[in-house]
């Protein structure tokens, strides 16, 4: 089952002020989303990626009804969005881009007011203050808070609900590489311990790589690629090559073309498509055997970066 | 029990808010600026105490001020930073993600501006009179005033004062409800409150609403203006439909923080 699942959401922005009684849309312009089929599995940690201007928050702000939707339709957690909105948000945590904190109240304040609107119990604020590690803040006003804690804040706000599905913008925005690897702890933890679906994005893969189990793509308004982790790293085995450097460059393409291996001659080395390990050890053996001098042979993989570039071409 | 915990939740934001203390302030301005200039000349004060109208010019001293400026301004800037709230700490998108209906935010947020209003008026009221008998402590020879206090003529003075102020209130909310930018409903309201001002003598000056209080004041206080309708009932009419076109358009928004 699905914890999202949209079915071609197709969005434009409104001309002139988004927020005129009758929105008006120019039909000629360019969707900034087009056909959106998301499919974010119940109980996984998805990764929503895209560069800049994508339409990640577009889609995000979508499944949440801070858009209106024009096309398409949306499923979250089984029931239909918007029609269901008030049962279904009632499941769901969010942290959408920066964090959303009264400034002249406390850490504790800012979660009593959304403790009331769930209705969660009075010991959860001290729960989740304690799993963001903002526990000891006292009264602190939030707009004292670091950009790190404002982004914990944030998180605990989203969790205050015991949330199934947790939907994050962007949420290491600003923090510092400890930051970052304590929030995807965090989060995994939450996967773990509590299952909660959690959808997550990101411009940056490397970012999220060691967190995610599933992968969508998004690129000018489209998804350029959906699936699981593994599946991207597939990807990735097709996309490795072996290095070999050797004594004669010539030579060694003269060998390897009677092997029938397509391979192309770099600065030091030649480039061959990734083989089974029995061929490597073929064309070491018929290298030395044709008098060649070996001095290394090297796999090399298309980090997960470039993978993602490639998608979005 | 649920609008409880709603009106329980946006009550919590206003604490220590620009605008809470816009309640005490406006409460308290004009009772402690009529007593000090009372106890300037203190020697003049126990006939004053004595009067048999003692109350009344009380009333419509203190009402001088709040009717022609403080009201009007207080509510245009009070109304102004409870809608700012949710603009300034970027919080709109945080709430529309909670299981409420949006009838229910927008109607929550208006009521939280009017018992903020009715604040203002009990907290006018208790220091115009903790004021007003302050002097029969500290100054010699001044004693309570002898004066019937009539509770109720006061107590319909400020039911009249208070659906005065609704047009302001609904005209405000729409207006910070709608805008981003604080300027723009304290620019426009403030616009509206000259005019009307300016239109007091104007025999069509009960089409203009934030004009009402002031109308008031000035018949109550036997000015001489034009008076060729009933102003509650164009105060009624004005707040129910700046409350409902402001219902429209925040429900039409496209964007929802």
């Amino acid at each position: 089952m699905y914890a999202i699942e949209t079915h071609d959401l197709t969005y434009r922005f409104p001309r002139g002020l988004g927020s005129s009684l009758v929105p008006r849309f120019d039909s000629s312009a360019p969707p900034v989303l087009n056909n959106v089929s998301l499919r974010v599995p119940e109980g996984s940690i998805y990764g929503f990626l895209g560069p800049n201007g994508a339409g990640k928050t577009t889609t995000l702000r979508l499944i949440l009804g801070l858009l209106k939707k024009q096309h398409g339709s949306i499923s979250i957690l089984g029931k239909h969005f918007p029609e269901e909105r008030i049962s279904v948000l009632r499941e769901i945590g969010s942290l959408i881009e920066s964090p959303s904190l009264y400034g002249h109240l406390t850490a504790q304040e800012n979660l009593i007011i959304y403790q009331k609107i769930f209705d969660a119990p009075q010991k959860r604020i001290r729960e989740v203050l304690d799993l963001v590690g903002l526990s000891n803040t006292g009264t602190k006003k939030a707009s004292e808070f670091s950009l790190g804690m404002k982004q914990r804040l944030g998180l605990a706000v989203a969790l205050i609900n015991q949330p199934r599905l947790l939907i994050l913008d962007e949420p290491t925005n600003g923090l510092d590489p400890n930051g970052i690897i304590e929030m995807r702890e965090l989060l995994k933890q939450l996967q773990r311990e509590q299952g909660i679906t959690i959808l997550i994005s990101s411009h940056l893969l490397s970012e999220i790589e060691k967190l995610v189990t599933h992968i969508g793509i998004i690129n000018s308004g489209s998804i350029a690629f959906q699936g699981t982790l593994e599946e991207l790293m597939n990807k990735r085995e097709q996309g490795a090559n072996i290095v070999l450097e050797t004594s004669d460059k010539e030579a060694t393409m003269r060998v390897l073309e009677q092997m029938h291996i397509r391979a192309t001659a770099e600065h030091q080395s030649v480039v061959l498509p990734f083989v089974h390990r029995d061929t490597i050890a073929n064309i070491a053996r018929n290298l030395v055997q044709s008098n060649i001098a070996l001095y290394g042979i090297e796999r090399r993989n298309d980090d997960l970066e470039t993978i993602f570039m490639n998608v979005i071409k | 029990m649920h609008t409880l915990r709603i009106f329980q939740s946006e009550w919590l934001k206003t604490r220590r808010s620009l605008a809470s203390w816009l309640v005490i302030i406006g409460g308290l301005f004009t009772p402690v600026i009529i007593f000090l200039i009372r106890i300037r000349r203190p020697h003049e004060l126990p006939p004053i105490y004595q009067s048999p109208n003692f109350w009344q010019t009380v009333w419509n001293q203190s009402w001088e001020s709040m009717a022609m400026f403080m009201f009007p301004m207080g509510i245009i800037m009070a109304t102004g930073l409870i809608t700012q709230l949710e603009f300034k700490n970027n919080a709109w998108k945080q709430l529309h993600t909670t299981p409420q209906r949006l009838t229910t935010i927008y109607g929550m947020k208006l009521f939280i501006v009017l018992v903020m209003l009715t604040q203002v008026f009990i907290a006018f009221n208790v220091f115009m009179y903790l004021f007003s008998v302050l002097p029969v402590a500290l100054v010699r020879d001044v004693r309570y005033p002898t004066a019937h206090l009539d509770w109720l003529l006061f107590l319909r003075g400020n039911f009249s004062y208070f659906i005065d102020c609704l047009p302001i209130v609904g005209l405000q909310f729409l207006l910070g409800m709608h805008f981003k930018n604080f300027l723009v409903p304290f620019g426009l309201g403030f616009l509206l409150w000259i005019a009307s001002l300016t239109g007091m003598t104007w025999e069509y000056n009960y089409i203009l609403p934030y004009s009402y209080s002031m109308q008031d004041f000035l018949v109550n206080t036997g000015r001489k203006i034009p008076v060729n309708a009933d102003i509650h009932v164009f105060a009624a009419i004005y707040f129910v439909v700046f409350v409902a076109v402001g219902y429209g358009m925040y429900i039409g928004k496209n964007e929802k923080g």
